[in-house]
């Protein structure tokens, strides 16, 4: 305890005190006063390895040893007030949920580069804009044109 | 062990010891068939030595219900098919007995309208005291002879024909275009065996290139010739051939040629395996995906029958239907392939022609408004309608009853010339009828090249030359004929010699029993057209053309439209309408000339395509094809028929006679129907004709009653009616495959 407190008064020392206490609203210590599980994570994080950071911005710890089996890798968001499991890209999400001992970084060379899509968590009960329609669907903008003939254009005037 | 195996040895043990082992080791006999009586023939034959049950068997009907025919009845013979009695005529082969008894034998080679050829053995049967199985299709059927068609024996053959045609077929059904409606597919799995002996390469054959239509696999080619015997005895060119014999026979051009006829398309459908296939339906759509529409084709004045096959709102192809009377079971290449035109430049919105001389899309009401306000502000006599050459009856009598209630009285269908006398029936149909037309020996064609103007009219003089050897004489233009013919000159002044009896022709037309003359329809368009209507009718006159049993004074129309406007009396009040027009509707109306239209006319285009008459337009109003309406059309023998929707319109169009009769209410001037079942009695009091659907109605009165005329004839040569037989309406136009063909095909 006391070593995180003279962590707290080095960081004040080297950033000065606007800095930290941004910094300190940006990594979630603020929101967690308000959110248990928020918080969890972050007294989880004390002495974990962090594994690795994904593109959004999450990241994954792991602890081995004193943890019991099976707890011992786990996520903290990018996004501290609205996050949900979704938001994990496939690649971590199989280090995640121990399918795989390979990180994300180490999987994501395997992405194909022409037809793999970037990911996007679920947008569900958001709006409209947001949901993923297939393609035929009358809301996806990219929807094929389904018209099997072509029209006379007046603007060919001879 | 399982009781087949037991079965299989016992059976091949008793093989062993029956078997003469004539020298070389029997002990492995690989049977191929999966019955084992079969394995003998001997034996098979003695199972079939009993006497054959009394034929109490039911009555059978003939394939395809088709009926016999006995041109006398002292030749009718009787022969035995499985046992049952039928009476055919003499002359009729083996196969043809067997298809009126009701049994449908399996042919490759043989078809009912080309020479027999009996190269592919399909067709083997037994015949009773006869030592081999025989070629049903070559063999003429004799009296009392009783034939076998389901014995174990012609099984056998059969199979080992199958065998054999299957040993160098490639196996690539899954990828074919025939796949679904090929005669191999078919009868391998009737008839074939389940398994094959042949385990060396198959031979292979380079692809020939017959043009822009038919593409061709030969390495799918089984040799059965149809398609050469189509070419030269129908077609009537000498292009295909066989080449090369035994294994290394090949169907081919010999040199490096397009197929140059105009009916090429008909080998797609005569190949019965995929050798042959639509090159613009390659690979487009399965043939069970498709929903087939039995309609009629209007790119010429035959209207051919033809069955539109469509999947979802697209037309996928075009093929023929049987009709003995117009078209037998062929169809011209413009009829077949000029469907993607249907798909191109469509007009799909009301536009109207904004004062910087663009078009901007309305809606209907707006440009419906429009017309009828401007044709209130013009004089009744300076309103034109004309209606194009794809019109149909209903839309035309719409038409002309709408400007008859705006008080003019000018409107024709382009085609019928200024002036058309469409007061005697006889004198603008094909009064021969195109059937009829086989029973002449002499033909007089004046100013018309039925080739590129009715490809199906052309192929039955070329059929009537073929099988009688009948005299053609021509005037006109040079043209490419594909049978021999005279030519007899190029201007009127030839049918003045000949009807004096100064050409020497006019002894061929004299000693003819069936003479027949048929008149282009370009002729309408001549100013002395009178005049050589009165040659030809003194020529028909002077050769008894016209006799009770016989009418072989004929006109051959150009388009779909002309014999039906005629018979609604689509003729204008003065020839100069034209000049002094002040508000001109066009329906569908593309190739009338509008070089003298004033300046300030107004326009109304009413089509489906975007193409000539558009461009002089100030309102478009879009309307529907006729592969996408219910419409009656007259063809050149005066038979009307009627053109079914097959797939839906394409945008905001209408049909033809609901903008005419919207317009109408619009204009305050109503039209008194809603439906096309009261158009259709209104027609009924102006031409019952066109509703005696699908039966030909020939004219009451003949040309005999026409008027003196004074007019001499002029010496300017006949003209050609038809450029270019691949591209002659909006839809043809605007087809890239017609367009690629008139590029490719036409010299």
């Amino acid at each position: 305890m006391a070593s995180v407190v003279r962590g707290i008064f080095k960081s004040i020392k080297e950033k000065g005190i606007g800095n930290f206490v941004r910094e300190l609203r940006e990594e979630g210590y603020v929101s967690c006063l308000a959110d248990g599980n928020l918080l969890q994570t972050k007294i989880h994080n004390i002495g974990a390895t962090l594994v690795g950071v994904d593109k959004f911005g999450n990241k994954y710890y792991e602890k081995l040893g004193d943890t019991q089996y099976g707890r011992h890798r786990w996520v903290e968001y990018a996004q501290k007030d609205r996050y949900n499991a979704s938001q994990v890209p496939p690649e971590w999400h199989g280090w995640l949920h121990y399918i795989t001992d390979h990180t994300g970084d180490e999987l994501l060379l395997l992405k194909p580069k022409r037809y793999g899509l970037e990911h996007k968590e679920n947008f569900s009960g958001e709006g409209d804009e947001y949901i993923y329609h297939s393609k035929g669907h009358t809301l996806n903008p990219g929807q094929r044109d389904w018209t099997r003939y072509q029209s006379w254009q007046p603007a060919k005037k001879e | 062990m399982g009781l087949g195996l037991l079965a299989s040895r016992a059976l091949r043990s008793s093989r062993i010891l029956r078997s003469p082992s004539n020298g070389g080791p029997t002990y492995f006999l690989r049977t191929i068939v999966s019955t084992p009586e079969l394995n003998n023939a001997d034996a098979a034959a003695a199972v079939q030595g009993n006497p054959p049950p009394p034929p109490d068997l039911p009555k059978r009907n003939p394939v395809g219900g088709a009926r016999v025919h006995f041109p006398n009845p002292d030749d009718a013979i009787e022969v035995f098919v499985d046992g049952y009695p039928v009476k055919i005529p003499k002359g009729m082969t083996v196969l043809q007995a067997c298809e009126i008894a009701g049994v449908d034998i399996p042919r490759f080679c043989y078809h009912n309208r080309l020479s027999i050829a009996g190269n592919c053995r399909m067709c083997l049967v037994e015949v009773e005291k006869s030592p081999k199985p025989v070629a049903s299709c070559a063999m003429p059927a004799l009296p009392g002879m009783k034939i076998k068609t389901d014995t174990p024996i012609a099984k056998k053959a059969r199979e080992g024909v199958m065998e054999f045609l299957l040993m160098n077929h490639p196996l690539d059904c899954p990828i074919c275009d025939q796949g679904g409606e090929c005669d191999l597919q078919d009868q391998s799995m009737a008839f074939g065996s389940d398994r094959g002996r042949f385990t060396e390469m198959k031979r292979s054959v380079v692809d020939k290139n017959l043009g822009p239509l038919v593409k061709t696999v030969m390495t799918r080619c089984i040799q059965c010739t149809r398609c050469v015997r189509f070419a030269s005895e129908v077609a009537g060119v000498e292009d295909l051939g066989m080449l090369g014999r035994g294994s290394g026979e090949e169907i081919g051009t010999y040199v490096e040629k397009l197929m140059t006829s105009e009916l090429s398309g008909n080998v797609i459908d005569i190949c019965p395996v995929g050798a042959l296939t639509s090159k613009p339906f390659a690979f487009k759509a399965r043939n069970w995906e498709l929903k087939g529409t039995e309609s009629i084709d209007v790119t010429d004045a035959v209207g051919s029958n033809i069955r539109i096959d469509s999947r979802g709102p697209e037309v996928m192809r075009v093929v023929p239907r049987l009709n003995e009377d117009i078209n037998e079971e062929w169809i011209s290449d413009k009829t077949r392939f000029f469907y993607d035109g249907l798909k191109r430049q469509r007009l799909n919105d009301p536009m109207i022609r904004g004062a910087d001389g663009r078009f901007k899309a309305v809606s209907w009401r707006d440009a419906l408004a429009i017309v009828a306000e401007v044709m209130h502000q013009i004089k009744p006599e300076e309103i034109v309608g004309v209606a194009g050459k794809l019109s149909d009856a209903e839309s035309m009598m719409a038409l002309k009853d709408l400007l008859n209630k705006m008080g003019s009285n000018n409107i024709f269908c382009e085609g019928n010339g200024m002036h058309p006398n469409a007061d005697l029936r006889s004198g603008y149909i094909m009064n021969t009828s195109i059937s009829g037309l086989e029973k002449a020996d002499a033909f007089l064609l004046v100013g018309t090249q039925p080739r590129v103007e009715a490809a199906m009219v052309n192929a039955r003089i070329h059929k009537t030359v073929k099988a009688t050897h009948a005299k053609v004489g021509y005037v006109g233009p040079a043209a490419d004929f594909n049978y021999d013919h005279q030519h007899l000159g190029t201007g009127p002044q030839t049918l003045v010699e000949i009807a004096e009896g100064r050409h020497p022709f006019s002894s061929a037309l004299k000693n003819a029993k069936n003479p027949v003359i048929i008149v282009g329809a370009g002729v309408f368009d001549r100013e002395d057209k009178d005049a050589v209507f009165a040659a030809v009718d003194t020529i028909a006159k002077n050769n008894n053309v016209v006799r009770p049993d016989w009418n072989g004074l004929n006109v051959l129309l150009l388009n779909a439209a002309q014999a039906a406007a005629l018979d609604l009396g689509l003729v204008p009040e003065s020839d100069k309408c034209i000049d002094s027009a002040k508000f001109v509707y066009l329906m569908g109306a593309d190739d009338v000339n509008l070089d003298k239209l004033p300046d300030d006319a107004f326009v109304v285009y009413q089509g489906h395509h975007g193409d000539r008459g558009v461009y002089r337009a100030n309102v478009i109003l879009p309307a529907s094809a006729f592969t996408e309406k219910e419409g009656t059309y007259e063809n050149t023998e005066g038979c009307a028929q009627i053109t079914l929707p097959a797939v839906p319109t394409v945008g905001d169009a209408r049909d033809d006679w609901k903008i005419i009769r919207a317009l109408s209410e619009v204009a305050g001037v109503r039209l008194p129907y809603d439906s096309l079942g009261a158009i259709r009695s209104r027609i009924r009091t102006v031409a019952p004709n066109l509703l005696e659907v699908d039966e030909r109605q020939p004219a009451t009165f003949s040309t005999s009653l026409r008027p003196e005329v004074s007019q001499k004839v002029s010496s300017t040569p006949f003209t050609p009616a038809v450029e270019n037989f691949y591209m002659t309406d909006a839809i043809t136009r605007a087809s890239k495959i017609m367009a690629q063909c008139s590029a490719l095909l036409k010299k």
